[in-house]
């Protein structure tokens, strides 16, 4: 099922916390709604499933107009954050829950439960109270209840952010096997771009109520709209070099004696033009063509590569990822090439050319 | 004992001291009384001895001989070594006649004044006027009948000179038939458990425990929580502070109002009167409508507290939780019944068990508008205990046998008290903090 959204703003009191969003999630495909905490990802999640009512815009399930709906009644799947499981109720009494309010028969319920505990490795946990599971145990619960009565889509709020690390690993990938076996649309709400862009078909990055651009996560990367989203993904992050172009070539602040040429795609700029450049850890190496000087002012080995952080003359960073053979130690004066190919280009409102 | 410890106790000691004078005194001396048969007659200090008519027909209850009691009750006139010492120092003026019943008629009884009168006549050296020997006559009375005797011995003497023949059993049984102080016994319990009418009185406090819980301070308040829960901020808490009012209105205000509203000439006649409906006392017309009101007074005061703590128990679970319920299809009904209800299971028998508690010793309010009446139909335990001992219609106060049956609500008090701790079982109660793995 198909589910679109029109126009949708939220206020609460004064403040407008989304303003008139468009967004689509195709059918069978899982969408992240990636952008930093507070920046209405959770609200956008609560309107689609209707616990929260929408000030203006509209909701579609397939051909079906369900703004007006009652959360209820749009048979939506979510796993909360918290996890929100009924702590009173046994592990079993919790995944049935949908049913038993739909007051199927318990024949049925058990049948059911038993499958979706199978789909998501719950089934010996089955007696036990939310309490007397730990947080991936609990998290895989609140999945299963999520999943029980085949929800037209399925909402994931920050569904990992309370795992430690190895346990975040292991469930991002039961999620997307989880999602891609049961075939259900699903939105996947979190602030890691990792996650987004491991196992989701597309992200919707959103930055202040706004979705600054949907894509998939290759096209994201290498074709960021603006330098917020090229920020925003990428580990280790992107580095950025402001300047002003003279005669084609960019002329970086503070210092006149650093420039760095265009790139082709990128000619025809007027002379005294504000840009900024945005250069990868990974095209910045010892072989690349467009050298730039700097200093090695911090060295971090990660295991399988040794991370960079060069600085210019003129104070700005460059970051550098290298295989871990690599020779250079702090301290030590080097001249290392830029992918021009691989430059992004932004103008002074941050819109990439 | 550390330094700490010591100051521990130093600090402690004005709350055990008012716990001691407040808490645990009023229990044991409520202990002590209720085997004594204190009352106002009794006083609460010593007594003394006194045979009274109703000691006599006490006493024939008791199976003592007719023969035996015809004589403890006679006027007799004895001549005895005694009431001739009494005499004699005492100032008859004429010597000469006791003299003569001294060396000749010791011992001699007659049943009444007048033969003793007739017998003194007739002696040689009788006085002289009628007046002088009806002066003497009084001395040899020898009848126990309206005299006070201050202690036991005394009123031993007496029998021994009445020469009943009585064995030392039964003169202490007199003894003791006669004492007007208080005594120990359990009397008390033994007339509460054989009084037919304090079945009704415990029915009665079923009743006015169980309708005002069941109807108002868990069933009202769960119903005001639960539906101001729902509206909208500002009306839930206008709401709330209306139902605060009768608690905090002075009782004697609040239950005049409700007699207002009752009486005769009160609000709900002034309005039936356009109706041609006769005027009567809605609230004591018949125990039916006593019980209403007395319910309603109650239960209007106590659905307050339960609201309360009810309505800051659900705005205590997680939104999420709520959110989560409505998403997975509850409706309103259906999430009060498996989410609500479930989160505040604790609050709700923490009200139940404190509010039996509370009602089972509250009787103010009943006593302020209905006093137990009609007839007895509201009379409840506290207030029956509350009767007895100190606001009795006869003026006789009964305070032993009221504390009988205060005794009775401190001993189901802590009975329940000691269920209730057990039952809340405040260890399991406390979530141990969980580390993630
Ligand atoms: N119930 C609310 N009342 C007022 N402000 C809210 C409410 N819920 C969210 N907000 C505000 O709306 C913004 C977006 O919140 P949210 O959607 O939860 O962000 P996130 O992207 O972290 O999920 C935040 O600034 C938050 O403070
Ligand atoms: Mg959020």
């Amino acid at each position: 099922m198909e589910i679109v959204v029109k126009g949708f703003t939220k206020h609460f009191g004064d403040t407008a916390v989304i303003e008139n969003m468009n967004l689509t999630v195709k059918d069978g495909e899982m969408l992240a709604l990636l952008g930093p905490s507070g920046c209405g990802k959770s609200t956008t999640l609560f309107a689609i499933c209707g616990i929260h009512k929408m000030d203006a815009g509209q909701v579609l399930f397939g051909d079906r107009d369900v703004t007006h709906v009652p959360a209820q009644q749009r048979n939506v799947g979510m796993v909360f954050q918290s996890y929100a499981l009924y702590p009173h109720m046994t592990v079993f009494q919790n995944i049935a829950f949908p049913l038993t309010v739909r007051r199927e028969s318990k024949v049925d319920i058990k049948r059911k439960v038993m499958e979706i505990a199978d789909l998501v490795y719950i089934g010996e946990l089955l007696e036990r109270r939310p309490a007397q599971l730990s947080g991936g145990q609990q998290q895989r619960v609140s999945l299963a209840r999520a999943l029980i009565r085949r929800p037209g889509v399925l909402m994931l709020d920050e569904p990992l952010a309370n795992l430690d690390a190895r346990l975040r690993l292991e469930m991002r990938s039961e999620l997307r096997r989880i999602q891609q076996e049961t075939g259900i649309a699903a939105i996947l709400v979190t602030h890691d771009q990792v996650e987004a862009m491991s196992i989701c078909d597309r992200i919707a990055i959103m930055d202040q109520g706004k979705i600054l651009q949907i894509a998939t996560p290759a096209e994201m990367y290498q074709r960021p709209v603006n330098s917020f989203v090229a920020g925003f993904l990428g580990d280790p992050p992107i580095s950025f070099l402001d300047g002003v172009v003279r005669q084609g070539i960019l002329v970086l602040q503070g210092d006149a004696d650093d420039t760095i040429p265009l790139p082709e795609h990128i000619s025809g700029q007027p002379d005294g033009k504000v840009l900024r450049l945005g250069v990868r850890p990974e095209h910045y190496q010892p072989h690349f063509p467009t050298k730039v000087k700097g200093a090695v002012v911090f060295v971090e080995m990660q295991g399988r590569e040794i991370l960079f952080d060069v600085k210019l003359s003129n104070g700005d960073l460059l970051r550098s990822v290298q295989a871990a053979s690599s020779q250079f130690k702090l301290g030590d004066t080097v001249e290392w090439g830029v992918d021009p190919a691989q430059i992004l280009v932004f103008d002074d409102h941050g819109t990439r050319l | 004992m550390s330094v700490s410890a010591r100051l521990g106790i130093l600090f402690l000691a004005p709350a055990l001291i008012f716990v001691t004078l407040f808490f645990f005194a009023p229990v044991v001396l409520t202990g002590v009384f209720s085997f004594t048969n204190m009352s106002t007659a009794t006083g609460i200090t010593g007594g003394a001895y006194q045979v009274t008519s109703n000691v006599l027909r006490q006493l024939a209850d008791e199976g003592f001989e007719k023969s035996t009691l015809d004589r403890l009750g006679a006027k007799s006139y004895v001549v005895s070594a005694q009431a001739l010492v009494v005499a004699t120092t005492e100032g008859v003026v004429d010597k000469a006649v006791l003299v003569e019943l001294e060396s000749k008629h010791l011992g001699k009884t007659y049943q009444s004044r007048r033969d003793f009168e007739r017998f003194l006549k007739k002696l040689k050296n009788r006085p002289r006027s009628t007046r002088d020997l009806k002066k003497i006559s009084p001395y040899f009375r020898a009848s126990l009948m309206g005299q006070r005797f201050e202690s036991e011995e005394v009123l031993f003497a007496m029998l021994a000179s009445l020469d009943l023949g009585l064995p030392d059993p039964q003169m202490r049984h007199v003894a003791r038939a006669s004492y007007t102080g208080w005594v120990w016994g359990t009397g008390n319990f033994k007339r509460m458990f054989s009084l037919g009418d304090n079945l009704r009185v415990l029915r009665n406090t079923g009743i006015y425990v169980v309708a005002t819980l069941l109807l108002f301070n868990t069933g009202f308040a769960l119903v005001l929580a639960i539906a101001t829960f729902y509206l909208p901020g500002r009306h839930s808490a206008f709401f709330r502070g209306l139902w605060l009012l009768p608690r905090i209105t002075p009782p004697v205000l609040y239950v005049l109002l409700w007699k207002w509203l009752a009486w005769d000439t009160g609000f709900i006649n002034t309005i039936l009167a356009n109706f041609d409906i006769q005027s009567r006392n809605w609230m004591l017309d018949t125990g039916a409508n006593a019980w209403l009101f007395v319910v309603l007074i109650n239960g209007f005061v106590g659905a307050s507290m339960g609201m309360i703590i009810f309505a800051s128990a659900i705005k205590a679970i997680p939104q999420t939780m709520l959110h989560a319920s409505e998403v997975d299809g509850a409706n309103r009904w259906q999430q009060i019944r498996h989410i609500i209800l479930p989160q505040i299971k604790w609050p709700i028998m923490f009200i139940t068990v404190y509010q039996t508690l509370s009602l089972l010793t509250s009787f103010e309010y009943i006593w302020l508008s209905t006093d137990g009446g009609p007839g007895t139909s509201t009379e409840v335990w506290a207030l029956a205990a509350f009767h007895a001992a100190l606001d009795n219609y006869w003026g006789n106060l009964q305070y032993g046998y009221g504390a009988a049956l205060a005794l009775v609500l401190v001993v189901i008090g802590v009975v329940m008290s000691l269920i209730y701790l057990r039952l809340f079982n405040f260890d399991a109660l406390i979530t141990r903090p969980r580390i993630e793995q």
